[in-house]
């Protein structure tokens, strides 16, 4: 009997240490984990875009494509080399059409090219400001930081590793003043279309700072075009067609008028338009790319339509920029018509930016202001946006930022 | 204690028989050898002492003309070799070998003027279509403008493609010397000169330049006598002999044929320097021969309404995409204007 026990203890023991061991074994093998919580203080938060963008013709096979290496306070060796960074984004690639309100949509891709800064970088971003969910912007240092651009060749091997006489070709070398907690867009451009010269334009972003209703849509214009773009000879302008009249630029200043049609079912131009916004002055755009001014908030109602249930629209927009004295009602050109010297280009927004009308028009193709997407209980909802609308050169981009929303419930 | 014996136990392994590598795979050097249709590279190679090195270690890459590609420059034997400057046969059969593996997948797609360093020592251009943005697989490759027939052939120090042309590098050598050395274009070389286009041809490039044969100028009227007989205050030399030069351009006639695949676009337009007359340079693959060939037309301008003047074209793949050191140098079998079609208005 008292033997027995013994065995009993002994075994009792046995499996009490080898769990013991186990246990310490496992301890030991998720204590390699070391995870290090990165963190800036008083952190500006910035999204940066590079305008400059290229075409691959054969004319224009030996320019040097605008494919960049971004430093923010870069450390650089004798030879102006860079060999750091506090914050480097490479493979900054031209930007998009469209930069969506979340960087969820290239979290996808399967290429290192970089549409936006931070866009696919895995870095800290901004929080949700006054409701505006900021996380396509990257926290970067505030006060005085200096931000250079490098050219890289456009393959995928990271800045760093290249090569020492890749690194040496800097497109901008400046400095540039970030406030703590504020927004800012930075802007690569081409400031002159004859010169070539380059520069950078910092926007300070006040969209957070509005009273902006939730119920109304809200966009803004600006036009960074190239000094003497539009002027210049067709031949010099990369051709595309899916960008239709805005291919040549428009002039300095233009009128913008807003259509809102009733249905993304009627892919027409001459579909019934929401009464009051057919051809609606909404703005006047200027070209500029040297004051970083924030163009004021032109709005629309975002439930204008008759059959608009407070849940989901089905609405789409049309953006026609006429020269001063022009409107819809007396435009000399007909509806197709892509080569009128700048003196009216239109963009139509409906769907996500991929599908054309099927009438004969010359409007570039956007995605809808708008944004229709499974939340709660309803699939899809509509939210009413903040959007900028920029023209560069011979494009148009849309800039879309959204509020935060109740999560889909399925 | 269970889990950790599982774990050391775990570490023992026994040994292993692998199967021998197939050792029946030939290096390079005895492929290109052993190969019929490559019998004149093979005796280049040999006579320029690249065979031993090619089948050693590697790893190469062998861009290896086809006979019919030096038949096209008339060499038709192992012989005619030996009446060429041994250096620069060695130079440009050194031209066709890379010291490294590069198969058409490492090459970027749609890659233009890729460079890569050759065994000789200089660089040259790969150009290849791999897709059309609007839709489509496209596989041509272009090497200094010779067409690949057959890629990716896998040898055991690395891997060959068949070029359907020679190469055509000349290294150091300038436009204008080029030129100089050639009596077929010597009517052009007389034309440049009394119009004070040559000297630029020795200077920085790039130039691409369209050398019509003295057979060609004759056919529109131009020859050696009439070149002396000419007044040059009365026809405009930039438009007579500047049509065709081409400044601050090195195409390859390859490179239209690849936009023409990646995106759709091979045209080029020109206004002629110091002139206003409008060119335009484009080339595919011809019918019937389906061989490389370009075309240069001539407008007055560049208006819709300014009809084509002259155009010339150049088909002979064996004679085009001779690289200098500034440029290009393509051969034209037609010329473009006449002297009465340059004169000073």
């Amino acid at each position: 009997m008292k033997n027995e026990r013994l065995y009993q203890r002994n075994e009792l023991s046995f499996s009490f240490s080898a769990w013991l061991l186990a246990l310490s074994f496992l301890l030991f093998a998720s204590g390699c984990v070391k995870v290090e919580y990165s963190k800036i203080d008083d952190p500006a938060y910035l999204r940066v875009f590079n305008n400059l963008n290229y075409v691959q013709t054969l004319g224009s096979k030996d320019d040097k494509v605008p494919f960049l290496c971004m430093f923010i306070n870069p450390v650089v060796d004798a030879n102006g080399v860079p060999t750091g960074a506090e914050i480097t984004g490479d493979f900054l690639d031209q930007r998009e059409a469209y930069a969506p309100p979340y960087p969820s949509h290239i979290g996808t891709s399967t290429s290192v090219n970089n549409p936006e800064y931070p866009g696919k970088e895995n870095v800290l971003v901004g929080p949700i400001l006054n409701g505006f969910d900021l996380s396509s912007w990257a926290q970067v240092p505030s006060g005085r930081v200096r931000i250079m651009f490098a050219y890289r060749p456009k393959n995928t091997i990271p800045f760093f590793q290249l090569e020492n006489h890749l690194k040496k070709d800097i497109l901008i070398d400046t400095t540039i003043d970030l406030t703590t907690k504020e927004v800012y867009t930075l802007h690569l451009l081409q400031k002159d279309f004859v010169t070539k010269k380059t520069g950078v334009l910092l926007r300070q972003e006040n969209f957070h700072k509005l009273p902006l209703s939730d119920s109304l849509a809200y966009v803004n214009f600006y036009n960074m075009s190239s000094k003497g773009f539009w002027e210049a000879d067709a031949s010099l302008k990369p051709e595309n067609w899916r960008l239709r009249s805005f291919q040549g630029g428009m002039k300095d200043e233009m009128n913008v008028f807003l259509s809102l049609y009733e249905s993304q079912t009627n892919l027409d131009h001459n579909s019934p338009t929401i009464p009051g916004f057919k051809g609606k002055y909404l703005a006047n755009v200027k070209r500029n790319t040297e004051t970083p001014v924030v163009s004021p908030y032109a709005s629309f109602p975002l439930w204008a339509a008759k059959d608009a249930n407070g849940i989901a629209t089905n609405i789409w927009q049309r953006f026609d920029f006429f020269i001063p004295g022009m409107d819809i009602t007396n435009n000399p050109f007909y509806a197709g018509n892509i080569s009128n010297g700048g003196n009216w280009v239109s963009v139509n927004c409906l769907f996500n930016g991929q599908v054309g009308l099927t009438s004969n028009d010359n409007g570039a193709l956007l995605p809808n202001l708008l944004v229709n997407i499974h939340s709660g209980k309803n699939n899809p909802a509509t939210f009413a946006t903040v959007n900028t609308i920029e023209v560069v050169n011979g494009r148009v981009y849309l800039t879309t930022i959204q509020r935060k929303y109740p999560a889909p419930i399925y | 204690m269970a889990l950790c014996m599982l774990l050391l136990a775990a570490c023992k392994h026994d040994d292993l028989t692998v199967a021998a590598p197939n050792e029946n795979v030939r290096p390079a050097g005895d492929f290109v050898k052993n190969n019929y249709e490559m019998r004149l590279f093979s005796a280049a190679l040999q006579k320029t002492d690249y065979f031993s090195k090619l089948n050693a270690a590697g790893p190469f890459t062998v861009l290896a003309p086809t006979d019919a590609a030096f038949n096209a420059l008339g060499i038709y034997s192992a012989s005619d070799f030996d009446k060429m400057n041994q250096d620069s046969l060695k130079k440009v059969i050194g031209y066709h070998i890379l010291p490294r593996r590069l198969r058409v997948d490492d090459i970027p797609s749609n890659g233009i003027d890729v460079r890569y360093t050759t065994l000789e020592g200089s660089d040259l251009y790969v150009s290849r279509a791999s897709f059309n943005p609007n839709g489509g697989v496209e596989n041509e490759t272009y090497f200094s403008g010779a067409e690949v027939t057959r890629t990716d052939v896998q040898v055991a120090n690395g891997t060959l493609h068949l070029l359907g042309s020679v190469m055509k590098p000349n290294f150091t050598k300038n436009i204008q010397q080029w030129l100089a050395e050639r009596a077929e274009y010597s009517v052009f070389v007389q034309g440049l000169k009394k119009f004070s286009l040559w000297n630029q041809l020795a200077g920085q490039g790039s130039f691409t330049v369209f050398a019509p044969s003295n057979a060609a100028l004759e056919e529109i009227g131009i020859t050696s006598a009439s070149i002396e007989a000419m007044d040059i205050n009365k026809y405009v030399g930039e438009r007579l002999f500047g049509t065709y030069l081409m400044h601050h351009r090195h195409f390859f006639v390859s490179d239209a044929q690849v936009f023409s695949r990646i995106n759709s676009s091979s045209n080029f337009e020109y206004i002629l320097n110091n002139d206003s007359y409008y060119m335009t340079f484009s080339a595919s693959k011809a019918y019937p021969t389906f061989k490389l060939a370009y075309w240069v037309s001539i407008r007055a301008g560049k208006g819709g309404f300014d009809p084509v003047i002259t155009s010339g074209t150049g088909d002979i793949v064996a004679k085009n995409d001779n690289l200098c050191s500034n440029g290009i140098v393509h051969h034209m079998v037609t010329a473009l204007l006449s002297p009465a079609q340059a004169i000073k208005q």
